[in-house]
This record gives structure tokens, sequence and C-alpha cells, in this order.
């Protein structure tokens, strides 16, 4: 019980709190961009992949309908679509408006289906109800205080004592292998503008600043830093206008300008800085090594390769749930099996393909 | 506007870590593939372990509740993997490097890559309710990770993790000395 209580007051108070001096310590920095700040309302024009519904039910596992045999969750468990049926608001973080309106599907199934079921709402609404019949108690849509917290998060807000002696050594370890490795590691110290303008860091400076970006923005705006998902959403303008009644581009993957396509504007920004500063940054068709070799000269037969390299890319991002940053490295970060499946995939696919372009060439 | 700015800076720290990584040239992203070139793995690893420790620590200072979890769906992440992989290995690119390479000034990467991004994103929107219903139920584990699979702390399973990346670099770091 203590959790769920925890909980509830973690989010009013604690957690908006900390967020905002969080920010604070962030001010001067966005003062020196020169804009003014205004009050951020709320969360709900974040736009994030997550409903709240799907933040405290599914990652925090207080009673998560994916983890259930109802066949209503099972049908609907490809998209974040809790709110379509339970109703509620799913962009609030507070617990008592999040759960304001809410209306229990089973009582009057029909009338949550038709939103997107237009012709067979009644077939399901009466599939769903022989269901809830055979398999009675447990699926009872009004759970006891008790049965509220039957599946508590494991490990997330775990923290005894044998976990700070870990974190202890971690921290120590951290500091010993940045000693050890600062030796081996080419020895001459650079002034800040010539590390700004290298062409290239070492892999693991560069991944270690990644790293921490990513946790930034897990930690502090709790979403992960992903690309894929900006072309998702820009696409849906196309594909809501080409299929104006499809499901998809109506309830799962509605267009909008949103947090991550200003993610990916910044990554660009970000890139442009980066090769401007080292000298980088010029117009060019093919890549600088190993393409020609292979491929020639001909601007058209990149531009072929690449682009069907791109579709491909775009589309296993789509089935996979995100790309090499959204998936791979934000919830590889958050050490989800799911970005590790994707990895595998990767050089599952990779390794074959690779092989085929470069068959029998040595270079 | 502030989240405007709040994302904006954060993608800048995305790209420019991209670029000084050096991955923003065909030839790196496709040698993974034919395992001559670790650059990115290293990139990647170094990220994922500095980035689970960060997070990690932020949660139980109390900056947040939780950390957003990927839903694992074991075919549909590894089907997807797949396909990407390919993908990558065919044009050199991934979503993120593509929008690094066009910063760069790659017009191919303008011009090719992002609207093949797109194609690729309205070509999964129309499939998408053909094969996801079936290929999302497969090993449908919802959004867990390894430590609420195995019911240990997150802290012990970082460990084993950085233990385990720390020594796949080091075998990698043999790979990459390889003549190419």
């Amino acid at each position: 019980m203590c959790e769920l209580i925890a909980m509830s007051a973690r989010f009013p108070v604690t957690d908006r709190g900390v967020r905002d001096s969080r920010r604070t310590k962030w001010l001067p920095l966005l003062a020196a961009v020169g804009l003014t700040l205004l009050e951020r309302p709320a969360h709900a024009q974040c736009a994030s992949n997550a409903s709240t519904c799907v933040s405290c039910h599914e990652t925090q596992g207080v009673r998560p309908g994916s983890q259930t045999e109802q066949p209503w969750h099972v049908d609907h468990g490809f998209g974040d679509l809790c709110a379509s049926c339970h109703a509620g608001d799913p962009a609030s973080p507070a617990r008592e408006l999040a759960h304001l309106g809410m209306r229990q599907p089973l009582a009057a199934p029909e009338s949550p289906c038709v939103g997107c079921h237009t012709d067979e709402s009644s077939a399901l609404a009466e599939r769903y109800l022989a269901a809830a019949a055979t398999t009675a108690p447990s699926a009872s849509p009004t759970p006891s205080p008790t049965e509220q917290r039957a599946t508590p998060s494991t490990g997330a807000t775990a923290s005894s004592t044998a976990d700070k002696v870990l974190a202890a050594l971690a921290a120590v370890l951290t500091i010993a292998l940045y000693l050890a490795l600062r030796r081996t590691l080419p020895g001459e110290r650079r002034s800040l503008g010539a590390w700004l303008r290298a062409k290239a860091w070492s892999p693991y400076s560069a991944g270690g600043l990644l790293g921490l970006v990513v946790a930034f923005s897990e930690v502090v705006y709790g979403r992960p830093l992903a690309a894929s998902g900006a072309f998702d959403k820009l696409a849906a303008y196309v594909g809501r206008w080409l299929f104006p009644s499809s499901q998809y581009y109506g309830h799962i993957m509605t267009p909008g300008i949103t947090w991550q396509v200003w993610i990916v504007i910044g990554v660009l920004a970000g890139s442009f800085a980066s090769s401007k500063l080292s000298g980088e940054a010029r117009r060019r068709w093919l890549p600088d090594t190993q393409w020609e070799p292979r491929f020639g000269g001909s601007r058209k037969r990149r531009l072929a390769i690449a682009f069907s390299g791109a579709v491909l890319v775009q589309f296993g991002a789509g089935i996979a749930g995100g790309c090499t940053s959204g998936l791979a490295i934000s919830g590889g970060a958050a050490l989800a099996p799911a970005a590790f499946l994707f990895m595998a995939g990767m050089f599952a696919g990779g390794i074959p393909a690779a092989w085929l372009w470069y068959r029998g060439r040595a270079g | 506007m502030l989240e405007i700015v709040e994302a904006l800076s954060l993608g800048l720290l995305f790209g420019w870590s991209l670029h000084k990584a050096g991955l923003t040239h065909y030839a790196r992203i496709v040698n993974v593939y034919r395992l001559r070139d670790m650059t990115v793995m290293r990139f990647m690893l170094t990220a994922l372990v500095v980035g689970g420790v960060a997070i990690q620590a932020g949660i139980d200072l109390g900056l947040a509740p939780f950390a957003p979890i990927p839903p694992t769906s074991i075919l549909a992440n590894v089907v997807g993997g797949a396909v990407f992989g390919v993908g990558m290995a065919t044009a050199g690119y991934c979503p993120g490097t593509i929008v690094a390479e066009a910063g760069e000034g790659r017009l191919d990467a303008w011009i090719a890559g992002l609207s093949g991004l797109l194609v690729g994103a309205l070509a999964f929107g129309v499939a998408q309710p053909v094969i996801m219903p079936t290929l999302a139920r497969v090993g449908a584990l919802g959004r867990v990770t390894f430590a609420s699979l195995a019911g240990a702390s997150p802290w012990l399973v970082l460990l084993v993790f950085a233990q385990v990346v720390a020594l796949v670099l080091i075998l990698v770091a043999r790979v990459g000395r390889r003549p190419t």
C-alpha cells in the first residue's frame, strides 16, 4: 500500500517540484538562447508516445492490462489505446485527474467499441461479454483496493542497503576505470576550442555524452530520445490524407509537429554545428570512402540504393517499435529486453546483407 | 515554446555526438556488419552503460518515478530489427544518422534519405493493421525490464551488464585493429 501512496504523493508534489528545480539550473543556458520563458501547460500538449495510463499501469506495473489474458486487452495491446475504451484523461500525470470521467467498458461495451469499429461493434461487444462471463471473478472491472497492489513493480522503487552498496561500488569503479583508461589514451591535453573543433572524438567520449543526453531525456522529460518516431508523425499528414478511414492514422499515429520532430531538427542543427566547426561541412553526393570502389561514381545509383535502404530502415523501426536511438539506446539504457532483441535482429539482418553487397571483395 | 527549446537542445547534443563519433560515414555503418569497424558498437555500448547508470541514479534520487520502457514483443522486435539491419547495411543509414548526414551537407541524405524515411513510414502505416496484430502478439511481454523480469535489483543488472559490455568492448577492440 505504501507504494501506491508514495506514488500518488509523488506525482503532484515531489515530481513536479523537482522538475522545476532542475529546470532552474538550465535557466542561464536557456536565457542565453534569448527566449522568453513561458509556463508550460502541464504535460497535456506533450505528444509523448506514452499516455500516463501506460506509464503507471504498464511501466510501473500497477495492474498492467497487457499482462492479462483478457481478450479485449490482448486484442488492443498493439497500441497505446487505454483511453479509447476506458476514457479518463490519458495526458494527466496526477492520479485523481487521470481517472476522472473513466467509464467501465464492459458495462455498455458497444459504446466504447463503436469509436473505432463502426460496422462490427455489436459483434465485438458480444464476443467480449461472452469472454467476460467465462473468466468472471478475476476480470471484474472494479477491483478491491487490495487487488490494486497485486502486482507491484519489482525493482523500480527497490532501494535496499545492498543496492546502495552496489551503487557506491559502481561509482568507485567508474572513477577507477577512468583513471586506468586515461593513461592509455593519447596524452596531450587540448583546449576547449580544439576539443570542439576536433574532427572526431573517441567513440567512448561521444557515446558517454549521448548516454547522458538519453538519461536526461528519460529522467527529466520522461521520454526516450528517438529519431524514427518523428518521421512517422510527419508521414501521418500524408497518410491521413491518403487513407482518411485508416484507424492507424486516426487513432494510433496522428500527425503532428511534436517533441520528436523538434528533436530531429535539433539533430540536424547539432550535426551542422559540429561539422561546421571541424571544417567537415560541405555539399557532396557520395560517401567519402568505400562507396566508389564498390558502386562507382553514379549519383543516381547512390540515390536509388540510399532510398531503398532508408525505406527499409524506417519500416523495420515501425515493426520493432523504434530505431537505433529510440529503441536500442533509450530502451537498452532502461534495460528493456526489447532493445537487445532489436540489436540481435539488426545483426541477423545486417551481416547477410553486407555480405551480399560485398561478397568476393576485399575492400 | 520552452518545450521546443528543450527538445531542440537535446536534439542538438544528440546530433553533435553522432557527428563527433563519426557516424555520418557510410563506411562506418556498413563495416559494422562486415565486422571490420566497431566504432558504432563502442559508441552505442558506452551510451547504453552511461545512460543506464544515469537513469537509475536519477530514479533513485527521486528525480523521476520511472523511465519510459518500450514494450517487448519478441517476434516484432527481432523481425523489425532484421529489416532495419538489412536497410542499414544497404544504405549505411539509420534514421538518426540520416538527419546527421543531412546536417553535414550530404545531398544523398537530403534527397534519398529523408524521402525514404517518409515513404518507409507511410508503407508501415499501410501494413500496420495487416501485420502488427500478429507480429506484436508473439512473445508479447509488455513493458518489462530485465530487472522486473528477474525480480532483481536494477543496480545488480546494470553492474553485470556493464561488465559484459566491458568484455565485449575489449574483444571488439581487437577486431577494430584488423587492417582494412
